[in-house]
């Protein structure tokens, strides 16, 4: 399970990269999908936003579309990404 | 006499709608003052956040202009057209996004959507479900009769009305958006009236 030091890091960063001014790090549920009804609602541009971000803050590059679907569920799954994956 | 009777004004003074101000501006910064504006309107549009200068101010001119005008899209499946312009086509977010990868060798994908300015008109077609005819043109100044002109093909083609804009954002607001229907395009005045609208 990753920190919650990261998860808190990586929900700024998240509202910094995709311009969420509406969105507080308190509204994001950590188990929540970020996209789609019932998260906070990203859409197709935001997952590209989200691949730039793992590779700007955390130098990991995500190349398979169908591992993007699980990295990017919720800020979990991309938070636990994180921690095996940062270099 | 003036027969359009909706526009909307939006200048680094603040927004004015059909000549009157409805909201003044504080400062000169055109991201805080769209988005006071954007605030002021009580929207419930996230979108509007992940919108360029260019779309958001295409965005705002024509939410105040659908409200002070609710029959602005008529009743065709293709009304309204619309019919924008600037003098600097997308170029404030291009230098962002050549400035996006030229820093860290990462381009951004939310910059590079809206490196065209019709993107624009695209992201008013999309709030508001308008699957009529769009054009966007650059000209180096305000040229009421692009708008005249264009709206009379269109007409030929069995549109009735038209949204028509003028968004400049890089170097200061000088944003114009206001409404035609098929009743003033054969008006002696109308190019006339359309520039009396931009000075004004």
């Amino acid at each position: 399970m990753a920190s919650e030091t990261l998860k808190n890091e990586l929900k700024g960063h998240i509202i910094e990269q995709l311009n969420l001014e509406d969105i507080k790090k308190e509204d994001f549920v950590d188990e929540a999908p970020l996209f789609g009804e019932g998260g906070v609602g990203l859409d197709s541009i935001d997952a590209l936003e989200l691949i730039v971000l793992l590779e700007k803050h955390y130098h990991i590059n995500v190349t398979n579309p169908e591992e993007g679907k699980v990295v990017f569920y919720s800020i979990d799954s991309m938070a636990d990404y994180i921690e095996k994956h940062r270099k | 006499m003036n027969r359009i009777t909706a526009s909307c004004r939006i200048t680094n003074r603040g927004v004015f709608v059909d000549g009157q101000l409805l909201k003044p501006f504080s400062g000169d910064d055109p991201v805080e003052n769209l988005g006071a504006a954007y605030k002021g309107l009580a929207l419930d549009y996230p979108k509007f956040y992940k919108m360029d200068l260019l779309a958001k101010a295409a965005f705002l001119g024509v939410e105040i202009l659908k409200s002070n005008c609710p029959d602005l899209a008529g009743d065709a499946d293709d009304d309204p057209a619309m019919l924008f312009a600037n003098s600097e086509s997308s170029s404030d977010t291009d230098l962002k996004f050549e400035e996006s990868y030229g820093n860290n060798g990462l381009p951004s994908p939310s910059l590079f959507v809206y490196t065209l300015p019709n993107i624009a008109m695209g992201e008013v077609a999309i709030r508001n479900k308008w699957y009529g005819s769009q054009m966007f043109a650059v000209f180096p100044n305000f040229a009421p009769a692009y708008y005249a002109d264009q709206a009379r093909l269109l007409s030929d083609e069995g549109a009735k009305k038209w949204i028509c804009g003028w968004i400049d954002v890089r170097e200061k607001l000088d944003v114009l958006l206001f409404a035609l229907d098929d009743a003033m395009l054969h008006e002696p005045e109308l190019v006339t009236g359309i520039q009396h609208l931009y000075d004004n």
